[in-house]
């Protein structure tokens, strides 16, 4: 390769409060201060969120899924960011964010229809503040720019934040999205997940900076934080979301952590990158090093840790039931909700569709 | 009670048709939880560990190590309910299972209607020997193609292309002449720019190339169309007697340069021309002709205009000239016959469909009153007149014009004594009947004004010789010269 | 009763609609201080701030996107692009997400987002001031589409848009925008968003067209009108869904039909009302559909685009060829 680009190292730059070992340490301009209780509900949310991700890809590799976007590895970026949000908070999702979905009160079993081919999403975002999945990559952080715009003009103190990873930065929408949300000073979180990979494609082919110092660029701060460190991303998310209740405009977050699975279920790794790379970021797993500050720490015992694991599985048990009970829609549903206010053209489409399916001896679906 | 199920092969997200077992992580008789991983399967040279679907005792490995095997088949059966309490009966038949359900929904390509598509994510490098598979990066992969038709209930009728014009939606704001719509009903309003005929392009054309006139059918089709056969049928029946024919008016005039007027070859006078040619160049013509006193026949005529059997009707010249015809014929049944070339046979027939010709301002049709033979005079005469009439309207239906086995044209109403008539094809003779004149003649061996006209006769030589045809005008005249012998020959 | 330009009646009724409803924003490049490159937005951010009158970035994605997300924060907005040719991209915006996402999420989300676009040729501009894309956009389910030309139409199709639930691409004649008409801004709208308009009655030929080509066609019927031809001028006014029964009901009276539109004839909206307008009313049809429009070429420069555009003289050849089937 002709560029050589500047390699992401862990350097003092690195927002970090516990380490990969499991030790707690601090930082300058961030810090946390929680009761043992809320260490273990952290702790819980980790293992939750890997459960859903697992059992999820266990349903797609029974065939009860089509496909399934893997969050392995990505725990402790969303369920930091997803608890920093706070009620009134609007999140905007990729399609990879079932984390962040747990933590604003999702059921994961909302995630499934559209990876299981009967609905293209179809929840009502309003209920807990968690937009559609956006397939199309880095369009949403421009609707949560607007939306943010929206709430600037409601007097609101709500606070917006857009989800995308290292391969969206590339993309023209999200670049124009920094460009309004900067003159715009909308309040904004920018939370990048650079998981290293956008398909096969590393990080040096979306970049030839660390991504958390693009913001400067834009004229706002940017922040890079140990993605595999739910503290650290807890406590630097908190500060971007306030910056933006006040009025202090976006922040970008760049979430430094590592995708363990493959882009989807379909995706090969083996083809592009090195077991060795993986056996790397392992040691640095975002629960194993809660695991060990909980238990270290005496704030948890084995009796805590087998119960979190039982209700891993009964969510696991849920996500089954709730996955293999999904209703198949039926044909003429493919019709609805195409217009809000209806369609003349549609209404006489769907007639003559219902016509043409009646007139089968035997109705297929 | 132990419970079976099978676990089909999936397709794994990569339009994955087959896959290979790899190694079995799991043996018959062995205890295995949800999602413990049983079985690896190749994929795209990467191996993909199946977790199980079922918690349960592996009952049956259904492949072995290295073995291929179809998305869709089964691949190993579990006792969900080893040694239980199930309700169900033991039956040992695996019974089908929510997840094979899926499977089954996969499509069960063979490998070689596989395509292949090189460079997409995944996809392996072909291996000696066997199959290319295709990989996807999202989605479950191209499904098959149906091969057969799913039956259909009884069949709707069809629908008819006006059947589902309901009444449409007035638009806003559209004046009252636009709103409504249906053609029927704009015929309503009157005025033949505002009447929509309803007929499809190939069938418009037809009435093009034989100048009809689409506003003057009433369609036969579904919806009150106009077909094909309405069309053909209504040829020669225009109206033709307003000056605006069908076609425009610019090939009605003379063009100046060349001072030539050119008239295209269609419709009434199209069909004419074939039937002439036809019957002119088919049977071999010959015309006779005799002279006759009709001043009897023309005082009965007179007589008739009042008497009151013929009240309701109008009694001409033609009406006694067809009657003796009918009488002649019945005297020499050979003339009213038709040459059957293909059969090789000549039928004589025994009812008389007697043909009249008529002019129209379209062109020459022959109508013919269906057994005419069988007719009182009265009722000869009503039909006379409505054939008339309804010619001159251009409403003869085709089926008038058909089956005519004898014809009589008329050459007097023009003045004309005589002609060479040319047959009607499908029949061996035709009546020419000229003008009735006051003319000097011999009665009773003095000179006396009598009323005289000519007879001519064509016939088919082929099958009417100079005796037969001669004997048939003769008499015929002599009907006509002396009435009477209605009486004594009918 | 105002007599007012079309660019005009645009304005008053995109004011009316602010006036309205608290909810209406105008969002585009050079919309606030200048007023928009046409004055269409003229006067609006002195009287309604810039809160609710946004100066934009350069980036038409940017505006489209930012618009969907002011929607599902509840907001109204209205985005101008500032010429048809620069619409693409904003493209992916508008197809991917402004037409699908009530779709997707089950009708849990509205955007009632209008997408002004000025469009059409014949003022001697340079590339891509001059487009015809209403095609692409007809051809996305999930968005309506419409398009003025006259004043009144305008004045009141602009604010039943903005008040619209479903995203509406509203196309603006651009070459008509002085076009002056009185218009009735006391009075109700005279017709629904989604009715065409007999804009002439006749009995000979239905000539159908929308945008910048209706008065060409109401001239070249007046026009035929001298030579003794009869003809009816449809206006179809809403593009997607189309009034297909004002359509088919001249079509049947008349048997003839000629379409009129600027945008290449190729895969063209032109082309889906010949396909309809045959199948449906096939029987009452004395000739084929003819269409009248631009060529299969990019648009032209401009010393040569009157001889791209339909013209009078184009669309009255067009009648004559269908008469004479």
């Amino acid at each position: 390769m002709a560029v050589q680009s500047v390699q992401p190292s862990e350097g003092p730059e690195l927002v970090q409060l516990l380490t990969p070992e499991g030790e707690r340490v601090e930082h300058p301009d961030y810090s946390l201060d929680l009761t043992f209780g809320e260490y273990r509900d952290l702790y819980r949310d980790l293992v939750m969120v890997r459960r859903i991700d697992t059992e999820a890809t266990a349903l797609q590799r029974q065939g009860e899924l089509g496909l399934w976007a893997s969050l392995l590895g990505q725990e402790a970026a969303q369920v930091g960011a997803g608890r920093a949000l706070l009620s009134q908070d609007f999140a905007f999702p990729t399609y990879r964010e079932h984390g962040v979905a747990y933590c604003k009160g999702v059921d994961p079993v909302t995630l499934l229809g559209l990876f299981r081919g009967v609905n293209q999403g179809g929840w009502n975002p309003y209920d807990k503040g968690f937009q559609l999945y956006t397939i199309v990559i880095g369009s949403q952080t421009l609707h949560a720019t607007g939306y943010a715009m929206g709430l600037q003009r409601d007097g609101s103190d709500g606070a917006v934040m857009a989800f995308f990873g290292d391969g969206a930065s590339s993309q023209g929408d999200v670049n124009e999205a920094f460009v309004w949300s900067s003159v715009f000073q909308a309040p904004v979180v920018f939370f990048c997940q650079n998981n290293q990979w956008a398909i096969s494609e590393p990080l040096e082919r979306q970049s030839r900076i660390p991504l958390y110092q693009r913001a400067l660029g834009f004229g706002f701060p940017g922040v890079r934080v140990d993605g595999n460190d739910v503290l650290a991303v807890l406590a630097v998310a908190r500060d971007a979301l306030a910056r933006a209740r006040e009025g202090s405009g976006p922040t970008l977050i760049e979430a430094f952590t590592y995708r363990m699975g493959p882009h989807t279920t379909s995706d090969d790794p083996t083809r592009y990158r090195l077991a060795a790379e993986l056996e790397t970021w392992k040691l640095k797993d975002p629960i194993e090093r809660m695991k060990a500050y909980l238990s270290r720490n005496g704030m948890a015992d084995g009796d805590f840790f087998a119960q979190v694991d039982a209700e891993a599985d009964a969510l696991a048990a849920h996500i089954r039931a709730g996955c293999l009970s999904l209703p198949d829609p039926d044909p003429l549903t493919l019709f609805d909700h195409v217009y809000a206010g209806g369609s003349s053209l549609l209404e006489e489409e769907r007639e003559q569709v219902a016509a043409y399916l009646a007139s089968f001896e035997e109705a297929v679906h | 009670m132990p419970t079976f199920k099978d676990f089909k092969l999936p397709d794994l997200g990569e339009g994955l048709t087959e896959g290979e077992i790899l190694k079995w992580l799991v043996q018959p008789g062995d205890d295995v939880k949800l999602n413990q991983p049983i079985v690896e399967v190749e994929t795209a040279k990467a191996a993909v560990e199946i977790p199980s679907p079922y918690a349960g005792t592996v009952t049956t490995l259904h492949h072995a190590e290295g073995d291929t095997v179809d998305v869709g088949s089964p691949i190993i059966t579990f006792d969900v309910d080893p040694g239980g309490t199930a309700a169900d009966d033991g039956v040992a038949a695996p019974a089908q299972t929510p997840v094979a359900a899926q499977a089954d929904m996969v499509p069960q390509l063979s490998a070689s209607q596989v395509p292949h598509e090189p460079g997409m994510i995944g996809s392996p490098a072909p291996k000696a020997g066997t199959e290319e598979k295709i990989e996807v990066l999202v989605g479950t992969g191209p499904k098959s193609g149906k091969l057969t038709r799913r039956p259909r209930k009884a069949p709707t009728p069809a629908v008819s292309p006006p059947a589902d014009r309901t009444p449409p939606r007035p638009p806003a704001r559209v004046s009252a002449a636009a709103v409504g719509a249906h053609a029927a009903e704009l015929a309503a309003a009157g005025g033949a720019a505002e009447v929509r005929v309803l007929a499809k392009p190939p069938v418009r054309k037809l009435a093009r190339d034989l100048g009809v006139d689409l506003r003057q059918i009433s369609g036969t089709g579904p919806g009150g169309t106009i077909t094909r056969g309405d069309v053909e049928g209504a040829v020669g029946d225009e109206v033709g007697t307003q000056p605006t024919e069908s076609a425009p008016s610019r090939d009605r005039e003379f063009d100046p340069a060349t001072r030539e007027q050119r008239i295209p070859i269609k419709g009434v006078r199209k069909m004419m021309a074939a039937a002439m040619v036809d019957s002119a160049f088919t049977a071999p013509h010959v015309t006779i002709f005799t002279t006759v006193d009709v001043t009897p026949a023309m005082e009965l005529v007179e007589r008739w205009k009042t008497a009151r059997e013929f009240a309701e009707v109008r009694v001409t010249p033609l009406l006694l000239v067809a009657k003796a015809l009918m009488v002649a014929v019945k005297r020499n049944p050979l003339i009213n016959s038709t040459w059957d070339e293909a059969a090789q046979e000549i039928v004589v027939k025994d009812y008389v469909n007697l043909g009249i010709a008529a002019a129209t301002p379209r062109g020459l049709i022959v109508p013919n009153i269906k057994a005419a033979d069988k007719l009182t005079l009265p009722e000869l005469a009503a039909e006379l007149q409505q054939l008339v009439a309804t010619a001159r309207d251009g409403k003869t239906p085709p089926a008038d014009m058909q089956g005519g086995t004898i014809t009589i044209t008329n050459v007097g109403v023009f003045g004309v004594d005589n002609g060479t008539p040319i047959l009607n094809p499908g029949e061996s003779a035709i009546l020419c009947f000229g003008a009735v004149r006051d003319m000097p003649w011999v009665h009773e061996g003095e000179i006396a004004i009598r009323k005289v006209t000519q007879l001519s006769l064509s016939f088919d030589h082929r099958i009417v010789d100079g005796q037969l045809g001669s004997q048939f005008i003769a008499d015929v005249a002599a009907l006509l010269a002396e009435p009477t012998l209605f009486v004594a020959w009918g | 009763m105002a007599t007012l330009t079309l660019g005009k009646a645009l304005n008053e009724g995109l004011r009316k609609s602010m006036e309205t409803d608290s909810k209406v924003l105008i969002m585009g490049e050079d919309v606030g201080r200048l007023g928009g490159v046409f004055r269409v937005t003229d006067g609006l951010q002195k009287d309604f701030g810039e809160d609710r009158v946004i100066d934009t970035p350069l980036a038409e994605s940017g505006i489209i996107g930012t618009a969907v997300g002011l929607a599902i924060r509840g907001f109204r907005p209205v985005c101008e692009i500032q010429f048809d040719g620069f619409v693409f991209p904003a493209f992916d915006q508008i197809v991917s997400q402004v037409a699908k996402m009530h779709y997707r999420s089950a009708g849990h989300v509205k955007l009632p987002i209008t997408i002004r676009i000025p469009f059409g040729g014949g003022i001697g501009a340079v590339e891509h001031h001059s487009e015809s894309p209403e095609s692409y956009f007809c051809h996305t389910p999930g968005l309506k589409v419409v398009s003025c030309s006259n004043p009144v139409d305008a004045y009141w199709m602009i604010q039943q848009a903005v008040a619209s639930d479903d995203p509406i691409v509203f196309f603006e004649p651009k070459r008509r925008y002085w076009d002056k008409a009185d218009v009735d801004t006391a009075g109700a709208a005279p017709l629904s968003l989604w009715d065409a308009n007999v804009a002439r009655e006749g009995s000979q030929a239905t000539v159908i067209t929308y945008g910048p080509s209706v008065k060409t066609c109401l001239e070249a019927a007046a026009a035929a009108q001298q030579e003794g031809q009869d003809l009816e001028v449809i206006d179809l006014r809403s593009l997607s869904p189309i009034d297909w029964e004002a359509v088919f009901t001249s079509v049947r009276k008349t048997g003839h039909a000629i379409v009129v539109a600027e945008a290449p004839v190729y895969a063209s909206l032109s082309a889906e009302v010949a396909a309809r307008v045959t199948e449906r009313c096939f029987y009452e049809l004395e000739a084929p559909v003819l269409r009248v429009t631009g060529f299969s070429t990019p648009y032209p420069t401009s010393r040569i685009e009157e001889d791209y555009l339909p013209d009078l003289d184009r669309i009255l050849d067009a009648v004559d060829r269908s008469l004479a089937f």
